[in-house]
């Protein structure tokens, strides 16, 4: 249990550098946000206009002591301030529009990839040699080493635009009422298709080799010999004393994954028109949208530690050394 | 040493292989087919009287419809869901009346008397009169971050009768018309309740335009639907027009050329082949040259620039017709002299400029010869040195990842180069390009230029004294810092007539001036692009037809496309109100039907 205690008490002290942090970088950027404002309006705005504009957004000029003491205040009622670039939307609505869409085709994407990469790499390790093992790691390799932007505009212009077979945009079908509909949630999967499958193309060949090493080398271990030596079922092996601890590797990066879930599709967003936060994010560094980037970065760094404490929780089932 | 050949997985691989894990991965298998296949493909879905538009691309829409922040505002607030008094018609150089009949000058052109038209209904029923323009100004002057062009500010009366609203200035103004003539109205009985205009989202828009009502409004789409009470009868004919959002161009084009959008504003290169070619029949475009033209600036305070006759060197270095087919893949043309884009055209005399300066052809001998006679020589390295012996060396400003400006000032540092110029293009952040124009810290600059439709503005914010600000201060306009007294009397001159061929003399003059004086270096005038696909849709300006810029995103012009689109095959009804009397939409009336 104390292992569990010192690790929260790592996260929290994470969570504050990470606040910190959060609030200076923006600050180091070159450029203010006074200008990207100018650059939105790029001259139409009469100087009194821009001036009264600035106060309204509330780009007031403050000691960063000051600044940063609000910061941390504001943030504790959870009020995330107001959106440069969705004037005059506050932060958290503007990133709830997308979280969802975002945690959904993210989350499904990352799922798949590491349940079928380890499925897969599963299957190899057994068949290690075979005319499986000596293709699939190779093509896998080679997938995951495309940039993932060339790849994803290959599947919208051929599985989407030349052969018409999918949806290459949005993530329904614009005509549709959100709700639980089967028309809508079958029409959400379907235009979920695309990008998720371009994710899972570039990521699952890591999952493979990872299990496939993983599983060769526990499989050499002297406890599945002696596993095997006590006549237990095979699969009673694989699946209870093998695959149990060759997936701990695995696991540390399935959290990491997990944790960029909200930002990590950013290129699948813009490649698809797809209304998650990823492309939120493009949006607020380009406008020097700080409250929206500090708002941001706060929901990635907080799904980041958060899926790592999740990892550590189930580190800590799966594996009895920790227990001890 | 364990060996491999005795391991366990040896034994295990026989009764476990793929048997157990066949089943899942073919259940997999099946799921994806389904997914591909068994499921009936969607299409992008239509209805009829629906147009899909794409004005602007953005990755996702928040629901705003506040017609004070221009830029926060869901298109088409400012001209669709809200309406000017009157529109400038950017082809045909003239004002369009709209809410208000007429306007005619008064008080030694002192102040401005706008016609309201009558029987207006906002789209909640309520009527629309002077009370609501006198609001809206007043509203303007009470919070100046809505007064986004500064006139309200400059005003010193608004007045009503029954039928008018006076604008009143303190001196002559009548290049105010514009600013006055442009701005939406909204309703009193709306806004008068609003705590706070500057941070109302305006959810639920009241207007009285063509298109008002939120029929839905997500993340990825929205569509408005047309107003109940639209006070031209029998308009608009559409039921709705449906926005999607497309986080990048990419996407954009595709939907384009696929036929899923009707009526877009996105830069396809190669747009013959790519999208026309696809359906000519119903397919067009434009590239109209009515945006400000991008000029190349030079601090004219710093020495060589602030000679007239370096800057025309240099201009005479630069080959525009490379820049134009290169970086502005031919969508544009070369700038004159002028300086003065389309939307200038009714001042533009290519005799009267080409007779006072042809320093923007593409002559670097005669550039070379300039330089020479100011005494900037070729040192024996073939680099030209000022007259104190120092380097002629030469920084251009350009923003990074605006890839068509830096194309541009590549071409132009390579111009330059080629007469001995040490020229080098530097690229800075917007931030800090912004900052070091307005702060007179450049040497060379690539910039935009703005105005409105009277010169006063537009030449004013490139050589009145009043808009130049000591270096190190932020100026507005006039980044070059140029200031000439004789072009200060001119718009004072300009200021007081409201006299169209007084007008036209004193603009004159004024062309002349520049092309004389060369405070900036003209580029090429910006185009305003847009296309439209009329298989469901039509009434869309042509070529044949172009009775307004076709960029949907042009603000206010693209009221007048809003109202005349129809479904495919549905009869053009008839302007009852003579509003478009006078344009030349007037032969279509007459005929019936748009060829």
């Amino acid at each position: 249990m104390t292992y569990l205690l010192r690790r929260l008490g790592f996260y929290l002290l994470a969570a504050w550098v990470s606040l910190t942090v959060n609030f200076v970088i923006p600050r180091l950027a070159p450029g203010d946000p006074a200008s990207a404002l100018q650059l939105r309006f790029q001259g139409r705005l009469e100087p009194e206009a821009l001036l009264a504009m600035k106060q309204a957004f509330g780009f007031v000029e403050a000691p960063l002591p000051v600044q940063y003491a609000s910061y941390l205040a504001a943030l504790l009622r959870g009020d995330l301030g107001i959106s440069v670039s969705y004037f005059p939307a506050p932060v958290r609505d503007v990133i709830a529009e997308g979280l969802g869409w975002t945690v959904f085709l993210s989350g499904v994407s990352v799922l798949t990839s590491f349940a079928l990469g380890s499925l897969l790499g599963a299957v190899l390790a057994f068949r290690r040699g075979g005319l499986m093992d000596s293709v699939l790691p190779p093509v896998l390799t080679f997938l995951g080493a495309f940039p993932y932007f060339w790849l994803s505009m290959l599947l919208l212009y051929v599985l989407g635009f030349s052969l018409d077979w999918l949806p290459v945009r949005h993530a329904y079908a614009d005509h549709l009422e959100p709700g639980l509909s089967l028309a809508f949630v079958s029409s959400a999967l379907l235009h979920a298709f695309l990008p998720a499958l371009s994710i899972v193309l570039t990521s699952v060949g890591s999952w493979v080799l990872s299990m496939r090493s993983n599983l060769i080398a526990t499989l050499s271990e002297d406890y599945v010999l002696l596993a095997a030596a006590k006549g237990l079922s095979p699969r009673r092996i694989v699946f209870r004393y093998a695959v149990r601890s060759a997936l701990l590797p695995s696991l540390a990066g399935f959290g990491m994954a997990l944790g960029f879930v909200l930002s990590g599709s950013l290129l699948a967003e813009i490649v698809f028109s797809y209304p998650g936060q990823g492309y939120l994010l493009y949006q607020a560094v380009k406008n020097q949208d700080y409250a929206l980037l500090q708002g941001l970065f706060l929901s990635i760094t907080l799904a980041v530690l958060l899926a790592n404490f999740l990892v550590d929780v189930l580190s800590f089932v799966l594996d009895p050394r920790l227990r001890g | 040493m364990r060996r491999r050949g005795a391991l366990p997985p040896r034994a295990l691989r026989a009764p476990l292989s793929p048997r157990a894990l066949r089943a899942p991965l073919f259940v997999l298998c099946l799921v994806v087919l389904a997914a591909s296949l068994g499921c009936e493909r969607e299409r992008p879905h239509f209805e009829r009287g629906v147009a899909v538009v794409l004005p602007t691309q953005s990755a996702t829409w928040v629901r705003n419809f506040n017609p004070f922040l221009p830029t926060q505002a869901r298109w088409p607030t400012q001209s669709g869901i809200y309406e000017p008094l009157l529109i400038y018609h950017t082809l045909e150089q003239r004002y369009v009346p709209w809410l208000a009949t007429g306007y005619r000058w008064e008080r030694d052109n002192r102040a401005l008397v706008m016609t309201i038209r009558r029987g207006v209904l906002f789209s909640d029923g309520q009527p629309f009169g002077p009370k609501d323009v006198v609001f809206t100004w007043k509203l303007m002057q009470k919070y100046p971050a809505l007064d986004s062009t500064g006139m309200a500010k400059r005003l010193v009366g608004i007045e009503s009768s029954p039928d008018e609203v006076t604008f009143v200035w303190d001196e002559p103004f009548v290049p105010g018309l514009y600013f006055v003539g442009q701005a939406p109205i909204v309703p009193e009985h709306v806004w008068r309740d609003v705590p706070d205009p500057v941070k109302f989202a305006n959810e639920t828009p009241i207007g009285t335009g063509p298109f008002t009502e939120v029929r839905s409004f997500k993340t990825q789409v929205y569509e408005l639907g047309k107003n109940p009470h639209y006070w031209q009868p029998g308009r608009p004919h559409l039921d709705a027009i449906r926005v999607p959002a497309f986080a990048g161009n990419e996407q954009a084009s595709l939907a384009m050329i696929r036929g899923d959008i009707d009526w877009g504003a996105i830069f396809i290169p190669a747009i013959d082949r790519l999208f026309v070619a696809k359906d000519p029949e119903h397919r067009g475009y434009a590239f109209q040259q009515v945006e400000g033209t991008v000029m190349l600036y030079a601090n004219t305070t710093r020495p060589p620039f602030d000679d007239a006759e370096v800057r025309k060197a240099l201009s005479l270095g630069i080959d525009r017709r490379r820049i134009v087919s290169i970086a502005m893949q031919g969508y544009t043309r070369p700038a004159d002299a002028s300086g003065l884009s389309d939307f200038y055209r009714r001042f533009h005399d290519r005799a009267l400029v080409e007779a006072e300066g042809d320093w923007t052809r593409y002559d670097p001998a005669a550039g070379e010869k300039l330089l020479e006679a100011r005494g900037i020589r070729r040192g024996a390295d073939g680099r030209r040195r000022l007259a104190d012996g120092s380097l002629f060396e030469v920084d251009v400003n350009c923003v990074v990842g605006w890839s068509d400006w830096i194309i541009a000032a590549k071409l132009i540092v390579e111009g330059l180069q080629a007469m001995g110029v040490s020229a080098k293009l530097r690229t800075y952040d917007f931030g800090a390009w912004f900052s070091k124009l307005q702060r007179g810290e450049f040497q060379l600059s690539l910039g935009w230029s703005t105005g409105g439709p009277s010169l006063y503005t537009f030449y004013g914010r490139q050589m009145a004294s009043a808009t130049v600000r000591p270096i190190g201060q932020a100026a507005e306009y006039n980044w070059q810092r140029f200031a000439s007294p004789e072009a200060d009397r001119l718009f004072l001159e300009l200021a007081k007539t409201a006299d169209p061929a007084e007008e036209m003399r004193i603009s004159r003059e004024l062309v002349r001036l520049f092309v004389q004086s060369a405070p900036a270096i003209p580029l090429f005038p910006g185009p305003a692009f847009g296309q439209y696909t009329s298989r469901r849709i039509e009434g869309f300006p042509t070529v044949d037809d172009p009775y307004v810029a076709l960029a949907p995103y042009k603000i206010p012009g693209f009221l007048l496309a809003l109202v005349e689109l129809r479904p495919r095959g549905m009869p053009r009804r008839p302007d009852a109100l003579g509003v478009f009397s006078g344009t030349r939409s007037m032969r279509l009336q007459s005929s019936g039907a748009q060829p």
